[in-house]
């Protein structure tokens, strides 16, 4: 298995960064970690250089785009059976509002915006939420009503370190959509947790504790073998 | 009897061109028996109403058209685009890496990545293509995003520019030609020929106006398919066949009667009066690929 990484593993396995292996012609299961997988990014094109050379690899570029589409993520997810809300591809604020009650959250479907999510608790904060992510009506948004509250955390390999309930979803969406490192947007109400949307980890944001996760993630896959990855 | 659903966005009406090759659409396929209906992203919930999907906004990973491809695609539902070709033909890098590694015959190129952009590197490559050369972002569509650069001060302002997006950029060797050829292809079959000439004193089909936003475009001539050259028809579909079988445009250069691939495009204009003067059955054979 060849392991290519932006992040410094520091293991006794060597490593390829993304630019070499983007130059070379390597054949061999490829296993790509990187802290940013979005469309266009580096380690989107780790994947699709893989893919090209005929490699097997994880994750794969329909995964990528996929997940970090948040209508489609929904929809795969919800139907392998991992819980979450109902939503509606718009850029008018009034069909959201016909839709679903205050408060709503609203997610960018845009080639521009990949920050998060905007909540909005009335219908001024709602018009000014579609204005900004619809890059003044452009492109449409993906809402989804709110009836808890919204936890971010961040899955390695799908695991993570929260509420019962929302590791399983962690776990759910690694299985479906195989993207090693991410950030998870989670709704909790009451007892259930509902799958919101999926967005990429800033380096900086990765603790000693998350490298050291993803280290012996990495090992566990190298010793393993690639049957633990499917 | 189908049911059709046509995504549109509001700008498909804008251009007379246009509006008149979606009523030729919709005209073929009511006489053909089937139901074809307009959806914008205001009415995506009736998606699952319909039989299939036919895409004419522009496609993007990152656009609604993508979502309704993949919801379509989901659903279970015919689609044209389908998301794999829009995924194909929207990255150019994909499309090249392709060709390369198939023996598709195309422009030379290399890629640039965001950690190599340096002195050393730019001039590597003007030794290499001469001066000028093409930048292209992966992103590219209607010409834009496509820039011809003949010094380092200016490979740098433009590659700066198409590095916000992309991590990595297409750089070609400059080949100029009065025309290039535009073959559409469906399902492994050569649905049309046209040439895209080049406006006087420019270097592409549609060049910006200098200072305004709008676009001058070379006039299009159209062929009947049986009279394009064999070879050409060959290369187009060769380069097709790696991609899928959905509906496509290739764009072909021609050199001493060698041709080179200059891209495929998933969801190719089809203007009334344009693409179909001289191959009629265009609306009829795209409305029976969506309904079999």
């Amino acid at each position: 298995m060849l392991v290519v990484s932006n992040i410094d593993l520091a293991l006794e396995t060597p490593i390829m960064k993304p630019s070499a292996f983007l130059e070379s012609s390597i054949k061999d299961f490829t296993l790509n970690i990187n802290n940013d997988y979005r469309y266009l990014k580096t380690g989107y094109y780790v994947s699709l250089h893989a893919e090209v050379l005929g490699n097997r690899v994880i994750p794969s570029t329909e995964n990528i785009v996929d997940a970090y589409r948040t209508p489609i993520l929904l929809l795969r997810a919800s139907k392998a059976g991992i819980t979450t809300m109902p939503f509606v591809v718009t850029d008018s604020a009034k069909q959201i509002m016909s839709n679903f009650d205050f408060p709503t959250v609203i997610f960018a479907v845009n080639p521009f915006s990949f920050e998060g999510f905007r909540i909005a608790k009335n219908r001024s904060s709602l018009y000014k939420a579609v204005k900004s992510l619809s890059m003044n009506y452009k492109f449409a948004v993906c809402a989804q009503p709110l009836l808890g509250e919204i936890i971010s955390f961040k899955s390695i390999f799908g695991r993570c370190e929260v509420k019962e309930q929302a590791q399983k979803i962690a776990e759910e969406v690694y299985n479906i959509f195989r993207i090693p490192l991410c950030k998870l947007h989670v709704q909790l109400a009451g007892e259930r947790a509902f799958l919101s949307g999926l967005q990429q980890i800033r380096k900086d944001e990765l603790t000693q504790l998350d490298l050291q996760l993803l280290r012996r993630e990495v090992s566990r896959l190298l010793r393993d073998g690639e049957r633990l990855v499917g | 009897m189908g049911n059709i659903a046509c995504f549109v966005e509001r700008y498909n009406f804008t251009d007379p061109r246009e509006v008149g090759a979606l009523q030729n659409f919709k005209l073929t396929a009511e006489g053909m028996g089937h139901r074809f209906n307009f959806v914008f992203r205001e009415n995506l919930a009736e998606l699952p109403k319909h039989d299939a999907v036919f895409i004419r906004a522009t496609t993007d990973p990152l656009y609604t058209a993508y979502v309704v491809s993949k919801t379509a695609w989901e659903l279970g539902l015919k689609v044209v685009d389908d998301p794999k070709s829009i995924q194909v033909c929207g990255n150019k890098v994909h499309l090249y890496e392709l060709f390369k590694r198939h023996d598709v015959p195309h422009i030379p190129t290399i890629f640039l990545n965001k950690d190599e952009f340096h002195h050393k590197k730019i001039l590597e490559i003007f030794n290499a293509f001469g001066r000028p050369v093409v930048l292209k972002a992966p992103y590219t569509s209607f010409s834009r995003y496509v820039e011809k650069v003949a010094c380092e001060t200016s490979f740098r302002e433009v590659a700066k520019r198409f590095f916000r997006r992309s991590d990595i950029l297409v750089v070609q060797k400059f080949m100029p030609t009065a025309f290039d050829w535009r073959v559409g292809v469906l399902n492994n079959e050569v649905l049309y020929v046209c040439k895209y000439m080049v406006p006087k004193g420019r270097w592409k089909h549609g060049v910006k106006r200098r200072g305004k936003p709008t676009f001058v475009w070379g006039r299009t001539v159209s062929l009947k398919r049986e009279n394009a050259p064999e070879k050409l028809k060959e290369t187009a579909l060769k380069a097709c066949a790696l991609i899928g079988n959905g509906l496509y445009g290739v764009d072909i250069k021609e050199f001493d009667g060698n041709f080179v691939v200059v891209e495929v495009n998933d969801n190719p204009s089809i203007y009334a009066g344009y693409e179909d003067l001289r191959n009629k059955d265009i609306y009829s054979k795209i409305i029976a690929y969506l309904t079999n």
